[in-house]
């Protein structure tokens, strides 16, 4: 092969738009992809081979980094999220459309004629004039149906008011068909969607913020906030590492999974300075951090045996989270963080 | 050879180089509609917009808003609007484009084929798109380095070898062992993660043929409760002489197809509230699927009985007619064991061998 075909070739390769893959960085693709000839691959090992570290059989790369194994580890949400109010009203539109547009409530199907059952829905359809409960007063079938859009300021398009509505039916209709009319039954209502946790701002808990997704986060010894992570070992893989992260930085009083084996993100640390090891002669540059997902079902971090010297944890929904780490940190991590 | 491809590169490629640019070499200033917006001052912009949204719990509370009353309104109106004012009626049938009345899209509450919906946000689908797909995204990832070529396959329609001359202008052959093409795997990236596309809850009622149709109408009414829409039946295609069944002639299925709302409502109440409940059940057989990723399963009549929509109205229905069904569900993964990946993550348990 002549010289001359090999400079035209690169002239070209360089010229053109990357037409073997796009996506593929230039330097990745000039060591993987470009065409070299056996010839040009074995001058190229002659000079490895010739230069001062030809003891080794793998050419050290010189900066180097130290590798650590991180975990994102992460309570999912646990309840569904609040309406915003545009989806409140739009729902509660919806309904009310229904309510016109559906074949009216089959009633004779569910109450048979002269039963308590059906003497207590007489009595709630003349208050209610809809089958429906959670859309209010409302008469699809009267002159005035078309008058189906609430005012400003209206609280029938709350979920809470929703529920209080759906819950003094129920106690309407237990009281109303129950023999003993001496007590009235009371029928719980739905759990808060705050907390005490929520109340109190208590970030240890794993019982705030149901609607979002919380981290765990860890303050080590010199006071900065973090994943928890620490440097993988000689033969052991990331996903070893990560679990003896776990288990050394927030105790074994966790029941967590580690979802897979790849990791979900990555953060690099470079030293303001280059640290030199005398010893053999390697430009130490910094940190890189591989970060592998876990989720927590049960349990609770437990920093008292911990071996990594760690203060403090706490569990972060995301928008919390640039309060605590730097802006470097967090927009590095970021991404890997769910909306909610 | 190879000279010459990289000298037909290289002439193709040179008078790119050269040619003049349109826009400015020098500095490579990219503008989208995004960075535009966010470079002007917002406080320029913001002054246009409405401090306060009619929907949020302050809203302004002027004069005009509190008096604002339509139906006293339209009472105190002495005479009537004109009937276009409040009346339309969509015109029945679309007879074209150049037609002056045609009927208005579907999605116009207004037109007659409108269905009305959303009702809710299912609590099914925030648990998928908050946790299930980002989790199923990273267990399918496979790490290929840059430059990874997959290997080259076979193709999947085989030529013929045209040993023959009336080989020409045959159709391809199916693959080897049979002539079944499968579903195409494509890797999962963040476009393609599964998903449940829909539900179809079916019934079989044999006694609809052997006794009454009375079996008919109780299955049909409970699929209906259970499921909030509306069944089809269907006659049998076969015959079954040991039922007395003629295929033709008897109508004895109920099929319930399930979307959207309804579907996501229906796989909740399934997986939190039915399944935990029936006894002596170890979930879902492993060898279940048609290997494109769609997972049947049975569910008995007693099973059938706990679904809520029954049970608070269990004296309504004669308690032996109540059927039994055969759910399934269809997802948009084109293997079974994605299917499995994903009907597991939201809940349904699997058990014995898993077949692919």
């Amino acid at each position: 092969m002549s010289s001359g075909s090999n400079g035209a070739r690169r002239i070209a390769s360089v010229l053109r738009p990357s037409i073997a893959n796009p996506g593929v960085c230039r330097s990745c693709q000039e060591k993987t992809l470009g065409r070299r000839s056996y010839a040009a691959a074995a001058t190229n090992t002659a000079e490895i081979s010739s230069s001062p570290s030809s003891t080794t059989a793998f050419p050290v790369i010189k900066p180097s980094y130290t590798i650590n194994a991180g975990v994102l580890l992460s309570r999912p949400p646990q309840i569904t999220r609040d309406l915003t109010p545009f989806e409140k009203a739009y729902f509660f539109y919806q309904k009310r459309l229904n309510e016109r547009l559906a074949l009216p409530f089959t009633k004779y199907f569910y109450f048979k004629r002269g039963t308590p059952a059906d003497e207590d829905w007489k009595r709630k359809i003349r208050e209610r004039q809809t089958a429906a409960r959670d859309i209010g007063k409302y008469n699809a079938y009267a002159d005035d149906a078309w008058n189906d859009e609430l005012l400003v300021g209206a609280a029938e398009s709350e979920p809470d008011h929703q529920v209080e509505m759906l819950v003094q039916d129920a106690e309407a209709t237990v009281n109303a068909t129950s023999q003993d009319t001496s007590k009235k039954e009371e029928i719980p209502r739905p759990f808060s969607r705050m907390t005490e946790a929520d109340q109190q701002g208590d970030m240890k808990s794993l019982n705030r913020a149901l609607q979002r997704t919380l981290y765990l986060f860890v303050q080590s010894k010199d006071g900065y906030w973090k994943l928890p992570s620490s440097p993988i070992e000689k033969e052991e893989t990331l996903r070893l590492a990560v679990e003896r992260t776990l288990a050394q930085s927030a105790g074994v009083n966790m029941n967590t999974w580690l979802v897979g084996f790849h990791p979900v993100g990555h953060h690099v640390y470079n030293f303001k300075k280059p640290r030199l090891d005398e010893a053999n002669g390697i430009e130490h540059r910094g940190e890189k951090t591989f970060y592998i997902k876990g989720r927590i079902m049960t349990g609770q971090a437990d920093l008292t045996v911990n071996t990594q010297g760690l203060k403090d944890f706490k569990w972060l929904a995301k928008e919390e989270i640039p309060k605590f780490v730097g802006l470097t940190y967090y927009s590095n991590i970021k991404n890997m963080l769910a909306d909610r | 050879m190879a000279a010459s491809e990289s000298s037909r590169y290289l002439a193709r490629s040179l008078p790119r180089a050269f040619v003049p640019s349109v826009r400015p070499q020098g500095f490579c200033v990219r503008r989208n509609a995004s960075d535009q917006a966010s470079s002007r001052s917002p406080a320029v912009d913001l002054g246009e917009l409405e401090s306060t949204g009619a929907l949020l719990p302050g809203a302004s509370e002027s004069e005009a808003v509190k008096s604002f009353d339509p139906a006293a309104l339209a009472k105190g109106r002495k005479k009537q609007l004109p009937r276009s004012r409040y009346q339309f009626r969509s015109p029945k049938y679309d007879r074209g484009p150049l037609h002056p009345h045609r009927p208005p899209p579907p999605s116009d509450p207004s037109s007659r084929l409108y269905v009305p919906g959303p009702f809710s946000l299912p609590r099914v689908d925030q648990t998928y798109q908050s946790s299930v797909a980002s989790d199923i995204l990273t267990l399918c990832y496979v790490h290929n380095p840059p430059g990874f070529k997959p290997p080259q396959k076979s193709a999947r329609l085989r030529t013929w070898d045209d040993s023959s001359p009336y080989h020409k202008n045959r159709p391809l052959r199916g693959p080897r062992g049979g002539d079944v093409l499968r579903l195409l795997r494509k890797p999962i990236t963040f476009n393609n993660i599964p998903k449940i596309e829909r539900i179809t809850i079916h019934s079989y009622v044999k006694q609809a043929a052997q006794e009454n149709s009375g079996w008919l109408h109780v299955a049909g009414m409970a699929v209906q409760a259970i499921s909030n829409s509306r069944v089809e039946t269907f006659k049998s295609k076969t015959s079954v002489a040991t039922w007395g069944i003629v295929p033709g002639r008897d109508t004895v299925s109920v099929k319930a197809e399930l979307r959207g709302e309804n579907m996501l409502h229906f796989f909740g109440k399934m997986v939190d509230i039915v399944m935990p409940r029936i006894k002596d059940w170890d979930g879902v057989k492993g060898s279940s699927g048609d290997s494109s990723g769609n997972i049947t399963f049975g569910l008995e009549p007693e099973n059938v009985a706990l679904f809520p929509e029954i049970e608070v109205n269990y004296d309504m229905y004669p308690p032996k007619m109540i059927p039994g069904c055969h759910i399934t569900i269809h997802t948009t993964a084109k293997t079974d064991k994605d299917a499995r990946l994903l009907l597991s993550a939201m809940g349904i348990p699997f058990y014995g061998k898993m077949v692919n």
